[in-house]
């Protein structure tokens, strides 16, 4: 009994350590940016493809493959900012939300040509062996998707609030313009947050794909629940963000075991809406950002 | 023309008609107060199933199935929008397509009312008239074409004395600036709020009619590539403009008929140029034709 309900809640974790990476990059986006990025799923879903591509038709072996997919999305990332951002961000928010939405139906039915509708399946060594802990049982893979997460949001945090880049994205979600007046240099700001994103999201793609299945459709619905996990955790505010998706994970491992296992997905809404009922500016919210 | 041939223009032309009807009803929200919502799709579904449901299983006659349809939709959105209307901007586009995502969970899992993937077959072809008085059953294309057409003169008429009058403006206050609105007196959320209701019991009224026409209604029918049509038709032509949205959903209706494309490059194609509208021409085809035309 005991073992189960450990193990719905190592379930959760690794679904909430995915939610979280694509999730920071959002509000990473959203701090920097102001702008939400509706294909940031789309960035998750091609490093997804890169990593299958490396690891399963190039043997690459999977922990250089694993870096690959970052490495590749980062230049990716760079390249979406400095065209659809960049032409994009003089407008009104209207605007931008209808770009990126209208780029991530591109980038997802690009993908569905390309690759084809049938799943990917990707399988390591890693994921096939169990580790044994008195009954609580669990696949390495899910192990090392929690050790990784770890140490990506330290270094996450490490990069925010310590180094130059980080400062200046900090300072920048709290005021662009007189960031732009001290001399930050706003757009190659931007597009550092951009890249830092994207390596986000190929990480957890490199690092969860071994345990799900690869599908040209599968960064839709996550950039929604990454985006619910954005509002409840204080619209922008990356350990927020982080927070809640951790949230998010949890209960749907435990509502999808012993309340519904078909309608596990509408749980980050029902959580969303309920946080907004409550408290308008999420659980978090602040003024400050990121 | 071959019989075939005619049919085949005649349907196209159904289609027109219901899709414009449909993205009149969404400008209603988006072009006119301003509210980029993306849960269209939702009520068009509850519309759908509930004129699909009561026809099928009830075996309600026409007018009262999409008298229903029309206040189930209308009462979803309202109910809906006290929540989401809680959230701004961004957070409000995000939260309505959430809502969108789980009615379309819905659908396809309460299989017990929807039938899920097994959709809701073998929906009857609308029958007209008052009681007691002579019935006209609609069972031809050309008759659902004067139906649809009927069904696009209301949405029209509705959508011109909303977006004109006393009303209109205060909708239009409220787009354009939300705190002078306030000032004003005018309370933007019960402005939006009855435009989202407004749109959402119009949009319930077409899923209805859709249905009856199809005779058969899926879950797939309320995805988000139904926003994704939705927003290419309205922002293609002209946010907010009534000539601008019908030109629109002519175009996207009439388009990929003479292109004959497959689905999957038909929704690359619809993502690129909606990508180029928005950022060329926001205004879409109707903000070119002003410009060229107070240029000249």
């Amino acid at each position: 009994m005991i073992a189960d309900l450990l193990e719905l809640l190592v379930h959760g974790l690794t679904l909430g350590s995915m939610y979280a990476m694509v999730a920071a990059g959002l509000a990473l986006m959203l701090g920097v940016a102001r702008l939400i990025n509706f294909a940031h799923g789309e960035f998750f879903m091609l490093g997804a493809y890169v990593f299958w591509f490396a690891y399963r038709e190039l043997d690459v072996p999977y922990p250089l493959a694993g870096l690959l997919a970052p490495a590749v999305m980062i230049l990716f990332g760079m390249v979406y900012q400095r065209t659809v951002i960049r032409a994009i961000l003089p407008h009104s928010w209207h605007v931008q939300l209808i770009a990126t939405l209208a780029t991530s139906i591109v980038l997802t039915n690009l993908a569905i040509i390309v690759f084809g509708t049938q799943p990917k399946e990707v399988p390591t060594a890693l994921s096939s062996r169990i580790l044994d802990i008195g009954g609580l049982r669990m696949a390495w893979q899910r192990v090392l998707v929690l050790a990784a997460a770890l140490v990506i949001f330290w270094a996450l945090h490490r990069f925010v609030t310590r180094t130059r880049a980080g400062r200046a994205m900090r300072a920048m979600s709290q005021n662009r313009e007189a960031c732009a007046v001290v001399g930050v240099d706003v757009q190659r700001v931007a597009m550092v947050a951009f890249a830092v994103s994207a390596a986000l999201a190929a990480a957890a793609a490199a690092l969860v794909s071994p345990l799900f299945n690869i599908f040209p459709d599968m960064g839709t619905g996550l950039t929604l629940k990454a985006f619910a996990a954005v509002v409840t955790g204080g619209f922008g505010y990356v350990n927020g963000a982080i927070a809640a998706s951790f949230l998010i994970g949890v209960t749907e491992s435990f509502a999808g075991s012993y309340v519904s296992y078909a309608y596990k997905d509408a749980f980050a809404f029902v959580i969303m809406i309920a946080v907004l009922l409550w408290r308008p500016q999420g659980l978090f919210g602040r003024r400050i950002g990121i | 023309m071959a019989p075939g041939q005619q049919r085949y223009v005649v349907h196209v032309l159904i289609f027109t008609a219901l899709f414009a009807a449909l993205a009149l009803s969404y400008d209603l929200v988006v072009g006119h107060v301003g509210s980029l919502s993306l849960a269209h799709p939702a009520f068009f579904g509850v519309g759908a199933y509930t004129a699909a449901i009561l026809s099928t299983r009830a075996a309600w006659p026409f007018a009262a199935d999409l008298a229903a349809a029309v206040v189930a939709a209308g009462l979803v959105a309202a109910l809906a929008g006290v929540p989401l209307f809680r959230l701004v901007e961004h957070a409000f586009a995000v939260g309505t397509l959430g809502f969108a995502l789980v009615a379309w969970i819905v659908a396809t899992n309460w299989v017990e009312v929807t039938r899920g993937p097994l959709c809701i077959t073998g929906i009857p072809k609308p029958v007209v008239g008052v009681p007691g008085g002579p019935a006209l059953a609609i069972a031809t294309l050309p008759a659902y074409y004067w139906l649809a057409l009927a069904a696009l003169g209301v949405v029209l008429v509705l959508y011109r004395l909303l977006t004109t009058f006393r009303l209109g403006r205060a909708f239009h206050a409220v787009r354009d600036n939300e705190v002078l609105a306030a000032s004003a007196g005018i309370d933007p959320l019960r402005y939006r709020m009855l435009a989202f209701t407004i749109g959402g019991a119009l949009a319930g009224g077409i899923g209805a009619l859709y249905v009856h026409y199809l005779s058969v209604m899926c879950p797939e029918e309320m995805t988000v590539a139904l926003t994704v049509n939705l927003l290419v038709i309205v922002f293609l032509g002209g946010v907010g403009t009534m000539r601008g949205v019908l030109v629109g959903a002519v175009l996207f209706t009439a388009l990929p008929e003479v292109l004959r494309l497959a689905p999957t490059w038909r929704l690359v194609i619809y993502g690129a140029l909606l990508l180029v509208i928005v950022v060329r021409s926001p205004e879409g085809l109707e903000g070119l034709v002003r410009r060229r035309a107070s240029a000249r």
